[in-house]
């Protein structure tokens, strides 16, 4: 069964000149126990997608969708208040920038004592504070932070920006979700720390079967972690599938594009030539193109691009393109020397 | 925290050698002789004149003046008042604490009304309270305070008559003078009649008071007010609703403390704001404080007092700045570190 079902889901944002649809009809759906990445350049409205499905967005979004299931429970006839309540308990998010999600003024272990729910904890009232120590301890070590009695006793700013992240990735383990939405949880650590919070989440993942939606912009670190990907592009969805499927046949130009951007995909290119990119950039919100979103950069747009395409389902293997590259993925090479030939 | 102290101490010294010297430097500026403006005796005798002269020095160079200014400041000789001929110290240690008394009465229930409203206004941000609130707080600032004091005593002394218009007690307890703050000087005494004394003080202060209050109140309103949005926009209270705590868990856990911060920094700004409209209202409700007999001096061009006044008065509100800086710095453990320029 899915754990989460999203049908186009779109958000808008109010400016002084009008609404703008900064997410539009994306579907996401989440199974039980996935581990699925959530990838797009920075400016593609991955955060604002989850934060919107955990409802933290303030008056300024607008937020619809067609279908909102969280295990089977239709949320959109719930209030926001019995939404929040019902998703609060069962989703934890891992945010961006950890320092500034962090209370300045609190002390750690607060905040962490803070978000483990009393119904945890089994003793009296006079045992609970005990406990509730004891959880956090052990929820520190859980991720990888050794000087525990150190760390509850300082406040954010005392500490670097990979222990903040360790300390939110903590706090959203506190309530034993049953799914994770980490929000580029490692941009702020290096590569050796990365590994270890990957390796928890992927843990966490096998071992006590708990969904997670890893957001990130590095596709190739993904592969090694997720089973299902969605890509997103400027607030449009891309494609969806499992890793494999995105990754060795990509079916929309711009996945392409993101795969062979990567290094691996660069491995045999000359030195001192360019790297396989797309032209031009990510466009502004206040100046989105009609229909598809990629046309102005895409190498095989045509006149019928203007309008949104609908989204085609291969095998389960989903995609939003009017071209997509479906005959020619029998024959790869070819498919990479025409995108390349495009984009020069 | 001991290096925020020293900081904080060496800033005081530092401010009031700079406030001596103004002080020094109004002796020179005021018409008369320099050293009759410093001591304040007009009456003095031609021997009594040459024992001043030898005694601040003013024969010699201006800085060794200075520098007999300053002792006879430090021994607390802050010469005689030229209207009544006694000396200032004296009056100041009389009348300074009604009005310590009164201005901090004053800044309690500013903050008490202020800053609470300020929060529900930033919390029904947009919404009729909100509105409701600025409005108030719009017309309680731009209300001047003399005719306000008058219209109260108009409306609630004259009028209803509930509340006395004058003064800081009935003229019927003998309350002996300790510390010079009447409630603690009345709760100190062994008058039988001791809390219908402290019922009595209590209704002489609210009406001045309240009037003081009106001004600062509606400023602590739209500073708490503004600091609050901006609070409830940061990321860490979306961080603490994805957490699952409720409402009222994030507004005290967290909002509060986070909001009051940026709000203190400014009550030790808004009291020399404070002290002046005490200053006034003294006048219209009689209160035996400092900025009436400061106010009295200037019309009667007691040039020792005014200096006098005038030092002791700001090196009051530079000790409350002082304060709040500490209370800040309690609150704020980002503030108690080792920053330097701060």
């Amino acid at each position: 069964m899915n754990l989460l079902d999203i049908r186009n889901l779109s958000i808008e944002l109010d400016t002084p000149n009008g609404r703008v649809l900064a997410v539009d009809k994306v579907s996401l759906s989440i199974k039980e126990g996935e581990f699925r990445g959530l990838v797009g350049e920075s400016g593609s409205g991955k955060s604002l997608l989850a934060q919107a499905i955990i409802g933290v967005l303030n008056d300024k979004w607008h937020v619809h969708a067609d279908r909102f299931h969280w295990r089977g429970i239709d949320l959109l006839r719930l209030t926001i208040d019995e939404r929040r309540a019902l998703l609060c308990r069962d989703i934890a998010m891992i945010f961006q920038e950890p320092m500034s999600c962090l209370d300045p003024t609190t002390l750690i272990g607060e905040q962490l004592s803070e978000a483990i729910d009393s119904s945890q904890l089994s003793g009296h009232f006079w045992q609970r504070k005990k406990q509730r120590k004891e959880a956090v301890v052990k929820l520190l070590h859980k991720v990888g932070i050794k000087k525990h009695s150190q760390c509850i006793n300082s406040y954010p700013h005392q500490l670097t920006e990979a222990i903040c992240q360790r300390v939110m990735i903590a706090i959203a383990l506190a309530g034993r979700p049953i799914l994770l939405i980490a929000d580029e949880p490692t941009a702020a650590m290096e590569s050796t720390n990365q590994g270890q919070i990957f390796r928890l989440l992927a843990n966490l993942n096998q071992l006590k079967n708990m969904s997670i939606l890893l957001i990130s912009h590095d596709l190739e670190n993904l592969t090694h972690w997720t089973s299902t990907i969605t890509v997103m592009y400027s607030g449009q969805f891309v494609e969806a599938g499992s890793t494999e499927q995105i990754f060795n046949k990509p079916m929309h130009p711009y996945t392409r594009a993101l795969v062979d951007s990567s290094t691996k995909a660069n491995l045999q290119l000359p030195t001192k030539s360019r790297l396989m990119t797309l032209p031009g950039s990510i466009p502004i919100l206040q100046h989105l193109p009609i229909g598809c979103r990629l046309g102005p950069r895409c190498p095989r747009a045509q006149q019928t691009c203007v309008e949104a395409p609908k989204v085609s389902n291969f095998h389960g293997h989903k995609v939003s393109c009017h071209f997509p590259l479906i005959r020619e993925t029998a024959k790869k090479h070819s498919v990479k020397h025409e995108v390349v030939k495009g984009t020069i | 925290m001991l290096t925020f102290t020293l900081r904080r101490l060496s800033l005081f010294l530092f401010t009031m050698l700079v406030l001596t010297l103004i002080s020094f430097s109004l002796s020179f500026l005021f018409p008369g002789d320099t050293v009759i403006n410093h001591s304040g005796q007009i009456n003095a005798t031609a021997t009594e004149l040459a024992q001043l002269n030898e005694a601040y020095q003013m024969d010699k160079s201006i800085f060794t003046q200075y520098g007999a200014y300053l002792t006879h400041i430090l021994n607390g000789d802050l010469g005689q008042s030229m209207a009544s001929q006694s000396p200032i110290s004296n009056e100041v240690l009389e009348l300074l604490p009604a009005t310590i008394e009164l201005s901090l009465v004053a800044l309690l229930i500013a903050m008490l009304v202020g800053i609470p409203l300020g929060f529900i206004a930033a919390i029904n941000h947009n919404k009729a309270s909100d509105n409701a609130i600025l409005s108030f707080a719009m017309l309680g600032y731009s209300i001047p305070v003399f005719w306000l004091g008058l219209l109260a005593i108009l409306f609630f002394s004259i009028g209803l008559g509930w509340l006395p218009s004058a003064g800081k007690i009935s003229l019927l307890f003998e309350i002996e003078f300790v510390t010079g703050i009447q409630f603690i000087d009345i709760l100190l005494s062994e008058s039988p009649y001791k809390w219908q004394a402290f019922s009595n003080a209590s209704s002489h202060i609210i009406l001045p008071a309240c009037v003081i209050a009106l001004a600062p109140a509606t400023i602590f309103i739209r500073l708490s007010r503004a600091a609050m949005i901006e609070v409830l926009a940061a990321s860490y209270i979306r961080a603490a609703k994805a957490k699952g705590l409720s409402f009222q868990q994030i507004i005290f856990r967290h909002a509060i403390r986070n909001a009051l911060i940026q709000i203190i920094r400014h009550v030790g700004l808004q009291f020399a704001n404070l002290v002046t409209l005490a200053m006034v209202t003294e006048v219209i409700f009689s209160w035996p404080g400092i900025g009436r007999w400061l106010i009295e001096s200037i019309s009667q061009r007691d040039y020792t007092a005014i200096q006098s006044g005038l030092l002791v008065l700001s090196c009051f509100i530079f000790i409350v700045h002082i304060l709040t800086d500490f209370i800040y710095a309690a609150l704020n453990p980002l503030a108690r570190g080792n920053h330097h320029g701060s």
